[in-house]
């Protein structure tokens, strides 16, 4: 494994509008936990899509392992993504499916084998504690629970790195630590987080390394 | 691999399950435009049927002087034959004539022959066209060569110059006015299948954007909307065939020896419907995702 996880170089993005990010570096080794913080409308969100490849910089470079935004094609970005897990602030759940197959659902798309997509859906479920709740459907899960089925899609895969955008924003506070007590428990398993966030109540809950974005910049 | 086809097809069975009322107008509107051009083929084949028997009638007569004799006429046959585009040659003698005409005029005619006291009718020889001459142009190649046997004048010489001439031009116009709605109704259903197939990506937005954040590839993505495309048109090209099949059953349309319907016309609406289903989706995923 390469000693640098991620690392994005003097990046600058520009929006239509005018704003955008200047000189953004960020690097990352295998198993490191940093918070992006920032205010709303930084520009984490847009650091995270660079990261995935969902946007470009119009300068400098975003480094996944060995995927450069500078040289990724098309076809590639799809074998970029099945090595990160992402977790949005709405969770981006599959209503019309249950726990198991929302979970399931990363690995079908990739082909996995059907005795291994049961094997792996199932110990991600139990990593995030719900294995019980497994044939539930989406609506009958309270908001904690839902941020949990999709973190468990998100690591379902075994990412190098997982990217949270706001994942407990839209949770109450105890839920929201719960939420961060199981990253912890990832990071501590070895899997690399990278968690952008507005809240600094969180933050000072389970203290990492802070970078944060200012005016489109970032400040170590 | 065959993990990966699972889930396409049931992914494109469900997505043809949640969206099964627009999936089903989209089906009909399939078929109801594949009947029309099933009945437009049924129609234009039997016109081409029909104008080509009519053409296979077509015969140049020519008309001998009464002066020829036997051996002469012989000869003169034997010079046709040998000319590019004959079929063949048929002698009618001047009684043959008569007979004919008596034949064609019922009444009335003993007493004209009679009161004329000889036969006024000449001798002919009827020329008919091989295939690839019964058209306008070769039956006026065949005319041209007529004319360049010495014992044949060209004032001589008959045939339905005319009728071939609007024949043709009927026919023109018929399959033209086919291929115009022909391509209408199939552009109408492929707008249809696009628009429908443009719904379900609309409602699968969430799913496909979730998809390709886990690495789902293109293909991956794409395939069950080609299917559910695919399965749609051919569902609308199965209800046309079978619609006509019952229609023309049930109204004992065929007439053995006049109107015919090849088993094949089925065949290809099926197939229409099939490649119209995926041109829709081709498209609406080009434009949409």
């Amino acid at each position: 494994m390469p000693a640098t996880l991620l690392k994005l170089h003097n990046v600058r993005m520009r929006y239509p509008g005018g704003d955008g990010l200047e000189h953004v570096n960020l690097e990352m080794a295998p198993g490191d936990f940093v918070y992006l913080v920032g205010p709303t409308g930084a520009g984490k969100s847009t650091v995270l899509k660079m990261i995935y490849m969902q946007e470009f910089p119009t300068e400098g470079y975003v480094l996944v392992e060995n995927y450069n935004s500078m040289y990724i094609k098309n076809k590639e970005i799809p074998f970029l993504r099945r090595k990160l897990g992402i977790i949005f602030q709405d969770f981006k759940l599959f209503e019309d499916r249950d726990v198991f197959e929302n979970v399931a659902f990363s690995l079908r798309v990739i082909g996995e084998r059907r005795r291994d997509i049961k094997k792996k859906a199932l110990r991600a479920l139990a990593e995030v504690g719900l294995s019980h709740k497994s044939r539930k459907m989406i609506h009958e899960l309270s908001g904690g629970e839902q941020q949990r089925v999709s973190i468990a899609r998100a690591i379902v895969n075994e990412p190098i790195l997982l990217l949270a955008d706001e994942p407990t924003g839209n949770l109450d506070l105890k839920t929201a630590v719960e939420i961060m007590n199981i990253l912890e428990k990832l990071h501590a398993r070895g899997t690399a987080v990278l968690m952008a966030t507005h809240n600094y109540e969180i933050v000072n809950t389970t203290p990492r390394r802070l970078i944060s974005i200012k005016n489109g910049r970032t400040l170590n | 691999m065959i993990n990966s086809l699972l889930f396409i097809f049931k992914e494109a069975l469900t997505g043809l399950i949640r969206a099964r009322f627009a999936g089903f107008v989209a089906s009909i509107t399939v078929a109801i435009s594949l009947i029309l051009i099933g009945i437009f083929l049924i129609i234009t084949v039997n016109l081409g049927r029909f104008a080509n028997n009519l053409r296979s009638r077509v015969e140049l007569e020519v008309f001998l002087d009464d002066s020829l004799d036997e051996i002469k006429i012989q000869e003169i046959a034997d010079k046709i034959r040998r000319l590019d585009g004959v079929q063949d040659v048929i002698f009618i003698s001047k009684e043959m004539a008569v007979y004919e005409y008596k034949n064609l005029f019922k009444d009335k005619q003993e007493e004209y022959f009679d009161a004329l006291g000889y036969n006024p009718l000449p001798a002919s020889f009827r020329v008919r066209l091989a295939e690839r001459y019964r058209s306008s142009v070769g039956a006026e190649k065949v005319f041209k060569a007529l004319t360049s046997v010495s014992e044949i004048n060209e004032e001589d010489i008959v045939f339905r110059r005319e009728f071939l001439i609007m024949l043709e031009k009927y026919m023109k116009v018929a399959i033209a006015a086919d291929f115009v709605v022909g391509i209408i109704l199939c552009l109408s259903a492929l707008l249809l299948v696009s628009n429908n197939i443009r719904l379900i990506i609309l409602t699968k937005q969430k799913i496909i954007e979730a998809m390709k954040l886990v690495g789902a590839t293109r293909f991956f993505i794409r395939m069950p909307l080609y299917i559910q495309g695919m399965i749609e048109g051919l569902i609308g090209g199965a209800l046309a065939a079978l619609f006509l099949y019952a229609l023309i059953k049930l109204a004992a349309f065929e007439i053995p020896g006049y109107i015919a319907v090849d088993w094949r016309m089925y065949l290809l609406l099926v197939n229409l419907g099939l490649l119209l289903g995926l041109a829709g989706s081709f498209t609406a995923i080009r434009r949409y995702l």
